[in-house]
């Protein structure tokens, strides 16, 4: 029993220093090591045991944005203020945080997607834990929206809220990579501006009205 | 690749979809032209009032969901009363008062940003949403010490946008404002700068410190304190101004000593900026005036303030003598120095160019021409307009290639305008004062 919590503590460590030591590595050369020997060895550690904590490079990655999700959620959910927000508050408020969270690790994401952003057509394998995490709190808020009526239910179509925010969360990310604006106001703008329209698309609309005339249209010929 | 189209969809920022916007806009505006001339070829009595109108509220529209600095035009436009058809300038205030406010998130993210604390963190109260929006920003209310305050934040990415909103705006100013293209960017370099410089939250509260002090011997101004921890580049903290705005003001039918009051401290503080301090606060529209009790002005709002050079205040200035006494030879001078007219004239422009601008000045300069004057007489702006009109649709304007007049007279002349109007919205009767050397 006892010796598992120690064993616990030294795991934390031991990842923490692969973490630290993965960014360091590409903040220092701009590119990713050569390999999980190589970089074992660099840290002074034998390679299998690199595999107790992680099984590739891209699982660190996947670590990365793991951590800034974290680290975002803890952060909005200790404003006071967060509870009382609407839904679209709340995915504004995500938003905000997320980017400054991104900023503390800017040039380890420039360097790793900054290059190739505008050829990035699929999504970076190492991003879909994020994803899925994101989706689970997207459908929360999506829940909620549909609570307050801020968010229309539609057939099938509502059913992919969650994987059009997650849309959008993509495409800040990407604008915010090419944001040359200081302090990043650009992408503030950006934020706000599409989470307004995304709302009011989500939201009832002339669109709701539309189909049900057109459905009422077809059934009566 | 489904998605990545699905996601090449959702880009709602760029340059595109606000000039998809200014398209969208163009199109109704040509479609109201077409109902016009249909309508008018069934009923030739069918005076412009209603195409204007029409034109109007389309074009408003659009730009109050840009923001920004198009919205500023708007509000540019909305002031030279002169240069507008009536049915614009009526819709075009309204653009003075209304625009979608920021979502709270992005107040915070603000304040987090500049003071690393949530408004809640710095003040005992702060509202949620705003109470008011500036073109460029928006205000909220908020308590401290006792103390009510107004917070003034701006939109995000605004000083960015400047130079292409006003790239977007500039066929409608062509249109609207019925000039030539090289007469129109000769002012837009003027208006950029202005606009950037409205950005400029540090600036702002330097100037308005700077102009606040200078004027606070004048009688029945007040003006708010600024205060700097609370403020940065895109926040600015100050007093309340409890009050109500000069419209509302007006409403509630106070005597004409109280308005002549207001009116009096009006004039009281234009001049004293143009003459003394050669820098002025152009920007006098409604919202920025606020009545309190016991008939004191507040002034709020430093964003816009115009600098004047020396030679141009000499040259326009001297315009304005009651008698022009000055010899031929210099008042080409004058009208050489503020490009009114340039070497490029032909002999016969010179002399019409001439003429109509002796003429504009003279009734310009009328309420400099007595020691007091009534700015109830609505035959006096009636006349502006009509000479506005007049000029705007004089061939002799339309054929002309020059840009006529110094850049520095745009807001001189707005400043002006924007005063005159309100002191006829105020019906009040002032001592027009003058420095020593117009009299």
């Amino acid at each position: 029993m006892e010796s598992a919590t120690t064993k616990k503590t030294a795991k934390k460590d031991f990842r923490k220093l692969i973490l630290e030591g993965y960014k360091n590595h590409v903040l220092e050369h701009g590119t990713a090591p050569k390999s999980v020997f190589k970089f074992a060895k660099d840290l002074k550690m034998k390679e299998e045991e690199f595999y107790a904590y992680f099984t590739s490079f891209d699982s660190i990655k996947s670590a990365v944005w793991i951590q800034i999700y974290e680290d975002t959620i803890s952060q909005i959910e200790s404003q006071e203020v967060f509870k009382e927000y609407s839904a679209r508050e709340k995915f504004l408020s995500f938003l905000f945080t997320w980017i400054e969270e991104l900023k503390k690790n800017r040039s380890f994401l420039l360097s790793i997607y900054g290059e190739g952003s505008k050829g990035m057509l699929s999504l970076p394998k190492e991003i879909s834990d994020f994803k899925d995490k994101f989706k689970d709190f997207a459908n929360e808020i999506i829940l909620e929206g549909k609570e307050t009526e801020e968010i229309a239910t539609r057939p099938i179509i509502s059913d992919r809220y969650d994987e059009a925010m997650w849309l959008q969360v993509w495409f800040v990310f990407k604008y915010w990579l090419d944001d040359r604006s200081p302090r990043f106001e650009k992408t503030d703008a950006a934020i706000e501006k599409s989470v307004n329209l995304a709302f009011d698309l989500m939201g009832k609309s002339a669109l709701d009205s539309f189909l049900d005339f057109a459905k009422f249209i077809y059934q009566s010929k | 690749m489904a998605e990545k189209l699905r996601e090449q969809q959702a880009i709602p920022v760029s340059k595109v979809q606000r000039a998809a916007k200014f398209i969208s806009t163009g199109a109704k505006v040509g479609g109201n032209y077409v109902k016009h001339y249909a309508k008018k070829m069934v009923n030739p009595s069918m005076d412009k009032e209603e195409l204007h109108s029409n034109n109007a509220s389309d074009i408003y529209n659009s730009l109050s969901e840009l923001k920004g600095s198009a919205l500023k035009v708007a509000q540019m436009m909305s002031m030279d009363k002169n240069l507008l058809p009536r049915a614009y300038q009526d819709k075009f205030t309204m653009a003075q008062y209304s625009a979608p406010p920021l979502s709270y998130p992005l107040v915070v993210k603000t304040f987090q940003k500049h003071f690393g604390k949530t408004p809640e963190g710095i003040f005992e109260s702060f509202t949620r949403s705003a109470i008011n929006a500036a073109s460029i920003g928006q205000v909220h209310q908020a308590t401290k010490d006792g103390k009510k305050l107004a917070v003034k934040i701006q939109y995000p990415g605004v000083a960015d946008s400047v130079s292409s909103d006003l790239k977007l705006v500039r066929p409608f100013a062509l249109r609207l404002l019925n000039m030539n293209e090289r007469e129109l960017d000769h002012y837009m370099a003027e208006v950029e700068e202005k606009l950037l410089e409205e950005t400029d939250y540090v600036l702002e509260i330097e100037r308005s410190r700077e102009i606040s002090s200078e004027c606070g011997h004048i009688p029945n101004l007040k003006f708010p304190i600024y205060y700097d921890e609370y403020s940065s580049d895109r926040i600015i903290t100050m007093d309340w101004i409890d009050g109500k705005h000069l419209k509302e003001w007006l409403e509630t039918n106070p005597s004409q000593k109280s308005k002549n009051q207001i009116g009096q401290a009006l004039w009281d503080f234009y001049h004293h900026q143009v003459h003394n301090l050669k820098k002025v606060h152009a920007d006098p529209h409604p919202g920025n005036f606020i009545v309190q009790e016991g008939d004191q002005l507040g002034i709020i709002d430093f964003g816009c303030v115009k600098v004047i050079p020396e030679d141009f205040y000499e040259g326009y200035f001297a315009l304005i003598k009651k008698d022009l006494l000055i010899k031929e030879e210099e008042l080409n001078q004058i009208f050489y120095n503020l490009e009114f007219i340039s070497d490029k004239d032909t002999a016969e422009e010179q002399v019409y160019f001439k003429g109509v601008f002796k003429e504009m000045i003279s009734l310009l300069g009328k309420p400099f021409h007595v020691d007091r004057f009534d700015f109830a007489d609505d035959g006096f702006f009636e006349r502006i307009f009509q000479l506005g009109d007049r000029i705007s649709n004089d061939k002799m304007f339309k054929k002309s290639r020059q840009a006529r007049g110094s850049r520095h007279g745009l807001y001189i002349n707005r400043t002006y305008f924007g005063l005159y109007n309100l002191l006829n919205q105020l019906q009040a009767e002032v001592d027009t004062t003058k420095p020593e050397w117009l009299k």
